[in-house]
C-alpha cells in the first residue's frame, strides 16, 4: 500500500544514512588529524564545517558549536547571553534539555559507541519526521485529485527520497546544524495544518484528520518562530491553509472569499455576483473573525514558549540576542546569503537604513504573494519558503533543501515552467562552487571574500529563477484553465492559449 | 684608650667606603634600541630582543628597562611564525615570548624621542614607562643597534642621529646627575666611530667593527626567510649566557672573549672616560692581550681607546668592572639570619572557590540577583537550586504539548 511503501523507504534511507555517518565518524577517527578532540561528535562536525559544508552547513544561529556552548554555560551556572554586543544565541527552549547527561566522551568503548549512536540518531531523527510530514502534506493535497491515484504512490516513495538523500539534508544532519530540527517543525507545522478541519472546510477527506491538527500546527509553528524569527513570513499563508485546505486550486484563480462562500452549501457560479451585499459583507467579517481566532490561538502558544524561555533563562534579554540577530545582524559570519557582504563593506552610518531594507524585503513579498494565491495557499507557502532560502539572513544548506523538497508537492506546474533547465543547471553550477570558492578564500588563501560572494550571488540567482518560475507556471495553469472555459463560453470551441512560453 | 680606637677604625671604615662611594650604583638600568623597521631588518629587533632578555634574566626589571623597537617583526604579516621572534635558525627559543614589554614601538622609534629619552626633557604627559628616570646612582646599559655609518645611527629609515648628538646628551646626563656609569655598546656597520665622540666621565663603550668596516650578519633561517641575528651580539649574548646574577666575571673577560674570525668584525673598545678598572690587574691584565692576539688582523688591529691610562687605573684601589655592575640588579645581598619571618601556608578557606552550584549565587549566573527585587520565595528558591529552572520549563513545555496534542485546546469542533 501507499503508507507501507512510504514507511519502508523512510526507514531504508534513515538506515543508510546512520550508516553512512558511522561509517564518516569511523573513517575520521584515526589518530592522524582530529585525536584532541574528546567528544565524538566533534570529529565529523569539524570534518563538514571545514570540508563540503564550509559556511554553509551551519549558520551561526544554527551552528553545533554554539548550542555546546550555550548548553555547557547553563549547565554551570553560567549566563549563555551575557556576553554582550554581537553576540548570536540559541534559542533558550534547547536549554530546557540541559539536565540530560551529556553524550559519554570517555569511558568503556561499548559506552561510547552507543552514545555515538545516540547522537547520530538524534540528528537523523528529525529528517526522517520532515519527509514523513513532507508525504502527509502530498496526501493531503492530493486527496481531491482522481487522475493521481497510479502515479500518487510513485511519488510517496520519490518524496522521502528527495529530502532524505538530498546532499543539503545530509551534509545539515552531518554537521549537526540545528537546522535539521527546524525543517522537521515547520514541516509538520504544515502537514498538520493541511490536514485540519476547520469550518469552512468540507467533510474530512483522510482518515486521521481530527480537529486538534489545528492546534498542533499552529503550536508547531510557534515553537519554529521561536528557533528562528524568519519564518514569521510564513504565517499568512499558513492561517489560509488553516481558513481554506491545502488542495490544488492552482486552476482556480479567485478570492478567498468566493472559495469560502463555495464550501459554505451556497452553490455560485463562479461568474454570478453575489446577489446581496449584506451576505458578502457578513462573509467576510465571519472569515475575519476565524483568522483572528487562528491569531489569537498562535499568539497564546507564542507567548506560552516566550514565558517558558523567560523562565529557562531568567531573565530578557535573550530574546534581542535570538530573534534580534535575524533582525539586526550582529555577526558577519560568511554564509550563503546576500546580507553578509553588504554589510561588512557599508558605513555604519547606514547600516540602520540598510537593516531595514533587507527587513522590509523579506517582509514585503508576503503580501502580494497571499494575495494572488489566495486561491491556493500552499503554493503561496511554497514561494514563501524560496524567498525565505534566497533573502534571509542567515540562510544555509538545509533551507535551499527544504525548497527542492517542496518542489515534489506540486507536480502540476512541471509542465508550465518557463526555464526549469538553466534554473537547475546555475544551482549545480553555484551548487559545486560555493564549497570550492569557500576554500580557496578561507583554506588556500589564494582566493578572496569576492569568490565566494560571486557564487553565493550565482545560487541567489538560481533561487530567485525558481520562484520566478514557480510564480509564472502556478499563474500561467490558472490561466489556461480558466481562459480555456471563458473562451469555451464565448466561442464554444476550443482554443489553445499561447504565451511566450 | 677604647673611644680613640673605635673612632678611628670608624674612620678607617668612612674612609674606605668613601672610595667605593663614588662607583657604587645602586640600580640599574637598560636602554635598549633597536632602529630600523621593515621585515629584512628582522636580525636588529631579534638582537634588541635578545639583549632584553639576558637582561632581565640577569636581573633588571621590565620598569628599569626602555625597550625601543622600530618595528614588529613577530606580529609582522610576512612572518611564518605568528606571535615569535627567533634568534638561532633552528628556532629553540622564542624571545617574543608573553611577558615582554615594548615602550617605545613603531613610529614612536625616533631620534628625538631617543635624545629625549636620555636627557629627561619629556613633556609632563608622557607616562612613566617612557621615560628613563635614573639618577646619579644609576648604572645604564645603553644598547644600540640598527644600520649605521661613520659616526651616524639611521633610524627609522629616513633620519640619522650623530655620535655628536649622543655625545652631548650624555653630557647633559652627566651634568644632570642621571648617571652613575653607562656601559654603552653598538652593533652596526662602522660602530665603533660612535662612541668617539664622548667625552663625558663614567663610560664604557663597545662597538662593533672598526670605522671602514661592516658588521656581519650571522645565520639566515631559511623558514623565515631573512637573516635573524648579528654576529657581534650572537657572541656577546653566548657569552652572556655564562654570566649570571652571582658571577665575578669582569668586563675584561667579556671584552677579550671577543672572537674576530668569528664575529667577522673588529670589535673595540673605549675605556678611556671610564675610572675603574676593567679586570683585576694581577697578575697579568687580562686585557693585556687585547687586539693583539692571534685572529686579530694586523691591519684592523685592536681598537682600544684608553690602553695606555688602563694599567694606571689598578692603582687607584678601584673595584674592577663586573658584568653584573651593569646587568644585574643587585649589588650585595645581606642575608638576615633573623627567624621572625616565617612562611604562613593559606588556608583552604582564603582561596578563591570554584562556584559549587546549590549554595552560592555568584552574579555571573543566569538568575542576575538585582533584578529579582521583590524577593519572593519563588523567584528564590530558583536562585538557590538551578537546576530547578531547566526542569520546571521542560515540565510546562511537556504539559503544553500534551495539551495541544490531546485536543484540549481546539475547543471548537
Amino acid at each position: 500500500m501507499h503508507w507501507l511503501s512510504c514507511r519502508k523507504t523512510i526507514t531504508l534511507c534513515i538506515v543508510f544514512r546512520v550508516l553512512f555517518a558511522l561509517g564518516l565518524d569511523f573513517y575520521l577517527s584515526p589518530p592522524t588529524s582530529y585525536a584532541y578532540y574528546a567528544d565524538n561528535g566533534d570529529k565529523v562536525v569539524e570534518f563538514i564545517n571545514t570540508g563540503p559544508g564550509l559556511l554553509s552547513a551551519s549558520s551561526p544561529l544554527t551552528l553545533y558549536a554554539n548550542l555546546k556552548e550555550s548548553l555547557w554555560l547553563y549547565q554551570r551556572g553560567m549566563d549563555p547571553y551575557g556576553s554582550g554586543i554581537g553576540q548570536v544565541g540559541v534559542s533558550p527552549l534547547y536549554l530546557a534539555f540541559s539536565f540530560f547527561p551529556t553524550i559519554a566522551e570517555s569511558g568503556p568503548l561499548k559506552t561510547q559507541l552507543l552514545s555515538k549512536l545516540f547522537g547520530i540518531f538524534l540528528w537523523t531523527a528529525p529528517d526522517a519526521f520532515s519527509a514523513w510530514f513532507l508525504v502527509r502534506i502530498w496526501k493531503a493535497r492530493a486527496s481531491s485529485r482522481t487522475s493521481t491515484n497510479s502515479s500518487s504512490s510513485s511519488i510517496t516513495f520519490v518524496l522521502p527520497l528527495i529530502y532524505l538523500l538530498s546532499p543539503y539534508v545530509i551534509l545539515s544532519s552531518l554537521a549537526r546544524s540545528t537546522s535539521v530540527w527546524e525543517n522537521a517543525i515547520l514541516l509538520g507545522a504544515i502537514a498538520w495544518a493541511c490536514e485540519s478541519e476547520s469550518e469552512f472546510k468540507t467533510k474530512p477527506k483522510l482518515n486521521n484528520s481530527n480537529s486538534k491538527s489545528k492546534s498542533k500546527s499552529l503550536l508547531f509553528l510557534a515553537l519554529r518562530v521561536h528557533l528562528s524569527l524568519d519564518a514569521l513570513i510564513l504565517l499568512p499563508p499558513l492561517i489560509l491553509i488553516l481558513l481554506g485546505s491545502p488542495e490544488s486550486r492552482l486552476a482556480e484563480p479567485g478570492p478567498f472569499a468566493l472559495y469560502v462562500a463555495k464550501r459554505r452549501s451556497v452553490k455560485k457560479q463562479p461568474e454570478e455576483k453575489l446577489p446581496n451585499e449584506p451576505a458578502e459583507n457578513h462573509l467576510r467579517s465571519t472569515i475575519l473573525r476565524a483568522a483572528l481566532n487562528v491569531l489569537f490561538e498562535f499568539m497564546v502558544y507564542w507567548t506560552a514558549l516566550a514565558l517558558i524561555s523567560t523562565l529557562i533563562v531568567g531573565h530578557w534579554r535573550w530574546m534581542s540576542t535570538t530573534w534580534g540577530t535575524s533582525l539586526s545582524l550582529p555577526s558577519m559570519t560568511p554564509n550563503p546569503g546576500l546580507w553578509w557582504y553588504f554589510f561588512t563593506e557599508m558605513f555604519d552610518h547606514f547600516r540602520p537604513f540598510f537593516l531595514v531594507v533587507f527587513n522590509v524585503h523579506l517582509l514585503m513579498y508576503v503580501a502580494p504573494i497571499c494575495i494572488k494565491f489566495q486561491h491556493d495557499p500552499l503554493y503561496a507557502l511554497f514561494i514563501l519558503v524560496g524567498i525565505l532560502a534566497t533573502f534571509k539572513s542567515y540562510p544555509t544548506l538545509s533551507d535551499h533543501g527544504l525548497f527542492i523538497a517542496f518542489w515534489g508537492i506540486f507536480p502540476e506546474v512541471y509542465p508550465y515552467l518557463r526555464h526549469p533547465f538553466p534554473t537547475t543547471l546555475v544551482l549545480i553550477h553555484s551548487a559545486l562552487l560555493q564549497p570550492l570558492f569557500a576554500h580557496l578564500w578561507l583554506s588556500h588563501g589564494t582566493g578572496n571574500a569576492n569568490f565566494y560572494y560571486a557564487s553565493t550571488l550565482v545560487g541567489a540567482c538560481a533561487g530567485g529563477m525558481a520562484i520566478v518560475d514557480a510564480v509564472w507556471a502556478g499563474l500561467r495553469i490558472a490561466l489556461e484553465r480558466h481562459g480555456k472555459r471563458e473562451l469555451k463560453f464565448v466561442e464554444g470551441e476550443e482554443r489553445e492559449i499561447v504565451t511566450q512560453q | 684608650m677604647r673611644l680613640p680606637s673605635l673612632s678611628l677604625f670608624l674612620l678607617f671604615y668612612f674612609l674606605l667606603s668613601s672610595c667605593d662611594a663614588s662607583s657604587q650604583h645602586t640600580n640599574n638600568w637598560a636602554v635598549l634600541v633597536c632602529s630600523s623597521r621593515y621585515w629584512f631588518n628582522y636580525r636588529h629587533m631579534a638582537n634588541a630582543l635578545g639583549m632584553y632578555r639576558t637582561v632581565k634574566r640577569l636581573g633588571i626589571p621590565d620598569s628599569n628597562i626602555i625597550l625601543m623597537l622600530a618595528d614588529d617583526a613577530a606580529c609582522n604579516s610576512r612572518n611564518k611564525f605568528a606571535g615569535s621572534v627567533y634568534a638561532n635558525p633552528g628556532r629553540h627559543l622564542d624571545l617574543y615570548g608573553e611577558n615582554i614589554e615594548v615602550d617605545y614601538r613603531g613610529y614612536e622609534v625616533t631620534v628625538e624621542n631617543f635624545l629625549r629619552l636620555l636627557t629627561g626633557r619629556l613633556s609632563s604627559s608622557v607616562p612613566r614607562s617612557k621615560r628613563l628616570l635614573t639618577d646619579s646612582s644609576s648604572n645604564i646599559f645603553i644598547y644600540l643597534t640598527g644600520h649605521g655609518g661613520n659616526e651616524f645611527l639611521k633610524f627609522q629609515d629616513n633620519e640619522e642621529v650623530s655620535a655628536h648628538d649622543i655625545a652631548d646628551a650624555f653630557h647633559q646626563m652627566y651634568e644632570g646627575g642621571r648617571y652613575n656609569e653607562i656601559f654603552f655598546m653598538v652593533d652596526t656597520c662602522q660602530a665603533n666611530s660612535m662612541y668617539s665622540k664622548f667625552y663625558s666621565p663614567g663610560i664604557l663603550a663597545t662597538g662593533s667593527s672598526v670605522v671602514g668596516e661592516n658588521s656581519y650578519s650571522h645565520e639566515n633561517d631559511y623558514d623565515i626567510g631573512v637573516a635573524v641575528i648579528d654576529s657581534y651580539t650572537h657572541y656577546v649574548l653566548e657569552y652572556m649566557e655564562k654570566v649570571n646574577k652571582t658571577s665575578r666575571l669582569t668586563m675584561a673577560d667579556l671584552f677579550t672573549s671577543y672572537d674576530v674570525p668569528k664575529i667577522g668584525s673588529h670589535p673595540g673598545v673605549r675605556s678611556d672616560l671610564f675610572e675603574r678598572p676593567l679586570g683585576p690587574g694581577n697578575p697579568n691584565h687580562p686585557m693585556s692581550e687585547y687586539g693583539r692576539g692571534r685572529g686579530w688582523t694586523v691591519e684592523g688591529g685592536g681598537e682600544w681607546m684608553g690602553r695606555e691610562i688602563e694599567a694606571g687605573k689598578n692603582g687607584r684601589a678601584f673595584r674592577e668592572a663586573l658584568i653584573t655592575d651593569f646587568f644585574g640588579g643587585v649589588v650585595d645581598v645581606d642575608v638576615n639570619n633573623e627567624d621572625d619571618a616565617e612562611l604562613r601556608l593559606f588556608e583552604d578557606s582564603e582561596c578563591i572557590s570554584s562556584p559549587k552550584a546549590p549554595l552560592s549565587p555568584s552574579t555571573n549566573t543566569y538568575s542576575s540577583p538585582p533584578s529579582s527585587r521583590s524577593s519572593s520565595s519563588l523567584l528564590d528558591t530558583l536562585d538557590t537550586y538551578p537546576f530547578l529552572r531547566p526542569s520546571l520549563a521542560f515540565i510546562l513545555l511537556g504539559a503544553l504539548f500534551v495539551l495541544v496534542f490531546s485536543g484540549m485546546t481546539s475547543g471548537r469542533s
